[in-house]
């Protein structure tokens, strides 16, 4: 099982959307995958069309009285299920503090789950907290969409600061362009200058369009309702590059 | 878990999806489309036998391979496929082929049966128009239409409303059944309707000549079920069996004795006789061509390929000997007589027969031959020493052999236990007396063979290769002599004496 956390310091930059959408391309390959809605915004879940809610809350899940296993639901796509989110996961900070070593805790939820998943897509809300660090210590690659703007050099030099004052040594940051319009000049000199000094950002850029905004309306991932445009091209060469990129991890 | 019902009668797929019921859990028609659905199996039902069953299932957009477990109903693997192949290790690596390879080894797959269908694909949704259970309704012509229920996992309530309606509102049935079954039933077949093992049941007080042509029927079926696929060359197994069912029926010719009429038994015994020798050549090679892997692997790494050109010459040879076979098999003299023996053993027999074992009960003809060979076996053994020739051991080979069958005939007369245990002591003698003739008849074979493809043009790498094989078959071939002699103290002691005598004497001094 090879853990992915879609993760940024910023909101509003295509976590859900980029999670979802890399999700139903494993699965369409055969993968096994799995998507957890850790955003208490519950976007993931609304694509899906599940609750945004789980028995007994975060308490109950943190505490160890539920598994993991218990909570998930199939998606109306093979090989492709939910853990939906819960409101009560905006304290969820606060219910790990309540834990021993409570960055460790996420990463014993999702350990009864390593024969039955290939990919699990951790949905992870913004900012820097307990639980993104909780996040950090289970994932195996941390994918981080960035849009290019002045303001987003500043967050993923942030990140990469983070991880190695943590000496988080396993996790692999995988940082991509999403949200690009490439009709503005700014966006295009930003990603020019960001691809020298960053060769680690993928290759593949994910473009700003109507059709990805439209998730919000089919309640499905692209390739749900649209057969083959540039967004889906996008996220398909995505994932390709995000396969290859780690290689020799995936087992 | 997937959960299969069987529809009543009368009620369509269409009247289905009319109904309120289903109208009212929300229930809508993805797809309709016609299917072929064909489940495959060894001739040994084989996959059957492991509790698995194949089907290829085709529709105009797909054409898929599963397998599933007869019990669970879990799918054990699933590839796309638009042709089977025939032998498992032709199929592309993969879970299916790594279920069907240890199960089906050197036997082929082929098509059991085939259904046509129309398959309706129905999503059941909630509120939120997301799929909580998925319905699949197979409606077929001859058999009663089936449904399958997909849950979605998490969404156990609603599946469990929809069985309540299913059953109750409109009367579906649960089964566990695989609709495989239904349908052979309607062709009047049954899965493991063949088997290579012998399975006669005997009652101990029949007429001997009566039960002998009993025997004959059970091995005259074999005969006729493998032959077929031994024509067609489908795989090595038909012509195996066909000539083990041979080999039985003239046994038991030469040792249910005075039994049938001398005519009777002379005349097909020389049949029989005649066709183990036309079946021969080719059943030889196919054994090369089965151990040509391992043949192979026991020579040096670097002159393993030099052995290729002995395939191309063995395949060569296989073919035309095989095709010389199927003109035998399908000329007027093997019908004829094959057909001439079938309506003999359907003849009444006689009520009061004038040969001189034709009155005994077919148990007491058993305790009688059996153990009356069982003590050829032991005299013959016991006059083999270090010095004795190959041809000693073949003669004994031959005589176990022919214990062998009559024990096997006969099993159902006997406790189970004590004569399966019985015949494996046995086995173990034969397989080293197997062996060693084996062994010899390769060796030699392989250096006729050399001699045949020197004309060939063959490289010499590859004589040197053969020539390598030759002395490794050598080799094997003197330590199975040199096992001989304990195999058979294995055989001849007390224990396994006296159980034979408890067993066959006895009951045989009582008549």
């Amino acid at each position: 099982m090879n853990v992915l956390a879609v993760y940024s310091i910023k909101g509003g930059v295509g976590k859900t959307s980029s999670a979802v959408n890399l999700a139903f391309n494993a699965a369409r390959s055969g993968y096994r995958t799995l998507v957890w809605d850790l955003d208490p915004q519950g976007a993931s879940s609304y694509y899906f069309r599940v609750k945004p809610k789980i028995k007994g809350g975060s308490k109950d899940l943190i505490a160890g009285k539920r598994e993991l296993d218990g909570l998930i639901k199939g998606t109306d796509f093979e090989n492709l299920d939910l853990i939906p989110a819960d409101f009560s996961f905006r304290n969820l900070d606060l219910v790990l503090d309540a834990q021993k070593k409570p960055t460790r805790q996420l990463k014993k939820l999702l350990k009864p789950l390593a024969e039955e998943y290939d990919f699990v897509f951790l949905d992870c809300p913004p900012n820097i907290s307990l639980l993104s660090e909780a996040v950090f210590e289970a994932s195996d690659i941390l994918l981080s969409p960035i849009i290019p703007t002045t303001l987003s050099l500043r967050t993923l030099d942030q990140l990469k600061k983070f991880i190695e004052d943590n000496s988080l040594k396993n996790l692999v940051l995988i940082p991509f362009f999403s949200m690009v319009d490439r009709r503005k000049k700014m966006h295009r000199e930003i990603m020019e200058n960001l691809i020298e000094t960053h060769p680690e950002i993928l290759a593949t850029a994910i473009p700003y369009a109507s059709d990805i905004e439209r998730m919000g309306l089919e309640r499905m991932p692209l390739g749900g309702y649209i057969n083959k445009s540039r967004s889906t091209k996008a996220y398909n060469e995505l994932w390709q590059e995000i396969l290859i990129r780690t290689a020799i991890r995936i087992q | 878990m997937t959960l299969h019902f069987e529809f009543p009668a009368n009620l369509s797929a269409e009247q289905f999806i009319a109904n309120t019921a289903i109208k009212q859990a929300n229930a809508q028609l993805v797809s309709q489309h016609y299917s072929i659905r064909t489940y495959y199996d060894s001739f040994d039902w084989r996959l059957y036998s492991n509790d698995i069953t194949c089907e290829l299932n085709r529709s105009k957009s797909a054409s898929s391979l599963t397998l599933t477990n007869l019990k669970t109903g879990l799918v054990i693997a699933s590839t796309e496929l638009d042709e089977v192949p025939k032998f498992s290790k032709q199929f592309p690596p993969g879970a299916v082929r790594s279920t069907l390879e240890p199960i089906l080894e050197i036997r082929a797959l082929l098509p059991v049966c085939t259904l046509t269908y129309e398959s309706y694909h129905l999503n059941i949704t909630n509120k939120d128009e997301k799929i909580v259970v998925r319905l699949l309704i197979e409606e077929h012509e001859l058999l009663n239409n089936r449904l399958v229920l997909q849950p979605v996992k998490g969404y156990d309530k609603a599946a469990k409303h929809i069985v309540e309606i299913l059953t109750t509102k409109l009367g579906l049935i649960p089964t566990d059944k695989p609709v495989l079954l239904a349908a052979l039933r309607l062709q009047g077949r049954r899965p493991n309707e063949y088997s290579s093992k012998l399975n006669i049941n005997l009652d101990p007080t029949m007429r001997a000549d009566i039960a002998s042509k009993y025997i004959y029927s059970h091995l005259l079926k074999a005969i006729k079920d493998n032959e077929q696929g031994t024509i067609a060359d489908t795989d090595s197994e038909f012509l195996h069996d066909f000539r083990v069912a041979v080999r039985r029926t003239r046994s038991g010719l030469s040792q249910i004795k005075s039994v049938l009429p001398d005519n009777i038994c002379s005349s097909y015994a020389d049949f029989f006789s005649w066709l183990g020798q036309i079946t021969g050549p080719t059943r030889d090679l196919d054994v090369y061509l089965l151990n040509f892997e391992h043949y192979k692997s026991c020579l040096p790494a670097s002159i393993r390929e030099d052995l290729n050109p002995l395939h191309d010459f063995l395949l060569a040879k296989k073919k035309k000997a095989h095709k010389e076979l199927a003109t035998k098999l399908q000329s007027t003299k093997y019908k004829t007589t094959l057909s001439e023996w079938e309506q003999y053993l359907k003849k009444p027999s006689f009520k009061k027969p004038i040969e001189q074992n034709a009155h005994l009960t077919i148990k007491e003809l058993a305790d009688k031959r059996i153990w009356k060979v069982f003590n050829r076996v032991l005299h013959e053994g016991d006059a083999i020493n270090r010095e004795s020739p190959a041809e000693a051991l073949h003669t004994l080979r031959k005589t176990c052999k022919k214990l062998r069958y009559l024990m096997e005939f006969f099993q159902s007369l006997y406790p189970e236990h004590q004569i399966k245990h019985l015949i494996k002591n046995l086995k173990g003698l034969q397989e080293v007396l197997g062996d060693f003739q084996d062994y010899a008849v390769q060796e030699h074979n392989l250096q006729l063979f050399s001699e045949e493809m020197m004309t060939l043009n063959t490289p010499s790498n590859t004589f040197l290769a053969m020539g390598v094989l030759i002395q490794n078959l050598d080799t094997h071939r003197c330590s199975a002599r040199k096992d001989f002699a304990s195999k058979f103290e294995d055989f001849k002691q007390e224990e396994n004496q006296s159980a034979f005598k408890s067993l066959f004497r006895n009951s045989s001094l009582c008549h």
